[in-house]
């Protein structure tokens, strides 16, 4: 597995609990048409270095709000997003990679292209992004697919290259929007084990959101889980399952217990 | 169906059709007084290309087409983006372009003759006329075109603002703005030789009309054959440019 090692090289420098991600009494409310709409309220919680956190919640209730926050593509107003020391008011493409839904892959350039995009936003040299890009698509097993545009792709290669983008410049934190929502269980399933996997050998801090309880069960360290709007978050469920997650523990007590304890908090949240 | 394949069976459509049509005259279904046969219309369509004062016209009216083409393409894009991309103008000024794209152009063209004459500058200034709502208009869906996802990812892997325009809108909008100036041009054309035909002293469409009124009718279809020509030239090779830019549209 030489590529893996060649991004494990880069990753020196990010240690020491840098990649903690924290939201400090975070409060977000849109200007729209209709008056002042209050997304997230006095939302608070860390995510450790090097964990993988679930978000889950009622449509709505401003999940991707969040996540937009920790990225830095929107600010809070009220609070703050914090990573190690700093506080997070820009986006930081070296250190916070984000995977969005299918549609965020520029269907004009080919999976490979696609894949190296941050690093030709960075400047990075022809010949080093390509091979990067390429080493990418192998871990995701598109290696034979670097030149197919998006609308030659299925559903889910796409998302495969969406997640290569994420690791390509291998930044400490990924944080991931609904990514597996447009695709089939199966699907959905093959891709959760792939992260997964990739995800133990480097260890980056994950927040993902989900609409799938038990694929927020069955990948997260934690799960955060969010009120209807305005989101707070009611509770955080630690998954105290064994890694390297197996099928088989979907079967367990333990498994259907977080599960059902998650099912519960989101719908009592949903009352008023 | 393969593209050799599909062109010899273009090639042989056109060629049946002046088949057809020279049977037509031949066999007396058509009235060749009306109608000449081909066999008539196309030596002397090649004829009129060696014909100096024939070439002089056609080489006013390509002027013509061509400097409304370029004064009015950038315009027309400019104010399609400013549209598209701006709430305020776009609030105030979009449905003013989408009724008067609606209305017939060709009734204005008296008020072109009051206001620029007969000549050279009338027929450029009503070329730009018929051309410019398209392209307004198409410019406006480029601009609605660019995903605001594209441009949330560009954003959160750092890209500049140069880079936003250069390498999300541009690519993004290309192939619809492409598009729209193949339709532009088309109604440029169209607009152009249509003012030619209704009064002027030059150009291909003053020719055809002179030669409609005198019943000179091989020289007639033999000018309908050239502006055709010209124009499907000109609509594929700006279509060719559109496929290849825009195959990512899938
Ligand atoms: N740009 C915006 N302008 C105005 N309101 C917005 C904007 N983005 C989101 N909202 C509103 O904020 C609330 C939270 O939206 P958000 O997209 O964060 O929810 P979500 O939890 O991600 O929902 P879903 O699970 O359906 O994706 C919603 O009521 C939404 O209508
Ligand atoms: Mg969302």
């Amino acid at each position: 597995m030489a590529r893996l090692t060649v991004v494990a090289e880069e990753r020196d420098g990010a240690g020491g609990g840098e990649a903690n991600l924290r939201a400090d009494g975070v409060t977000h409310v849109f200007e729209t048409a209709g008056g002042p709409l209050m997304a997230v309220t006095d939302v608070s919680f860390t995510v450790e270095e090097g964990t993988f956190v679930g978000l889950v919640g009622p449509s709505g209730c401003g999940k991707s709000s969040l996540l937009q926050m920790m990225a830095g593509l929107l600010n809070p107003t009220e609070g703050r997003i914090v990573m190690g020391e700093e506080e997070i008011r820009e986006p930081r493409p070296a250190e916070i990679g984000v995977v969005f839904q299918e549609s965020s892959l520029l269907p004009w350039k080919s999976a490979r292209e696609n894949v190296e995009f941050p690093l030709y936003l960075r400047g990075v040299e022809r010949s080093v992004r390509e091979k990067k890009a390429l080493e990418m698509l192998d871990l995701v097993g598109l290696g034979e697919f670097a030149e197919r545009r998006p609308h030659e792709l299925s559903g889910g290669m796409k998302q495969r290259v969406a997640i290569a983008r994420g690791f390509c410049q291998d930044p400490s934190v990924l944080l991931m929007d609904e990514p597996f929502a447009a695709l089939d269980e199966q699907t959905r399933m093959t891709l959760g084990d792939e992260l997964l996997q990739i995800w133990e050998r480097h260890k980056k801090t994950v927040v993902f959101v989900t609409h799938s309880l038990t694929e927020a069960v069955y990948l997260c360290d934690k799960v955060l889980v969010m009120s209807a709007r305005p989101g707070r978050i009611l509770k955080e469920i630690d998954i105290a399952l064994p890694r390297p997650r197996t099928y088989d523990l979907m079967a367990t007590e333990t498994f259907g217990r977080l599960r059902a304890e998650i099912w519960e908090l989101i719908r009592g949240g949903d009352r008023p | 169906m393969s593209g050799a394949g599909r062109l010899s069976a273009q090639i042989g459509i056109v060629v049946g059709i002046f088949l057809a049509w020279e049977a037509a005259v031949q066999t007396g279904v058509a009235n060749p007084r009306i109608v000449p046969p081909p066999s008539q219309v196309l030596p002397m369509a090649l004829a009129m290309l060696g014909d100096p004062e024939v070439l002089h016209h056609l080489w006013i009216t390509s002027a013509q087409v061509m400097l409304a083409f370029v004064l009015v393409a950038p315009l027309g894009v400019a104010i399609g983006l400013l549209l598209g991309e701006s709430d305020y103008f776009g609030r105030a000024f979009k449905p003013f372009f989408y009724f008067v794209a609606s209305v017939p152009k060709s009734v204005f063209l008296p008020v072109f003759i009051l206001a620029f004459g007969i000549g050279f500058t009338q027929k450029v200034a009503f070329g730009m006329f018929q051309a410019i709502f398209v392209l307004v208009i198409s410019a406006i869906a480029a601009a609605d075109s660019v995903s605001a996802d594209y441009l949330k990812m560009a954003r959160a892997y750092g890209a500049s603002r140069r880079q936003i325009y250069q390498d999300i809108y541009l690519p993004a909008m290309l192939p619809v703005i492409v598009e729209g100036l193949r339709l532009g041009m088309i109604f440029n054309i169209t607009g152009v030789l249509f003012a030619e035909m209704y009064v002027s002293r030059a150009g291909l469409g003053h020719l055809v009309a002179n030669w409609g009124m005198s019943f000179e009718m091989v020289k007639l279809f033999a000018g309908i054959l050239l502006a055709a020509v010209l124009s499907i030239a000109v609509n594929e090779s700006l279509r060719w440019y559109e496929k290849r830019i825009g195959a990512w549209r899938g």
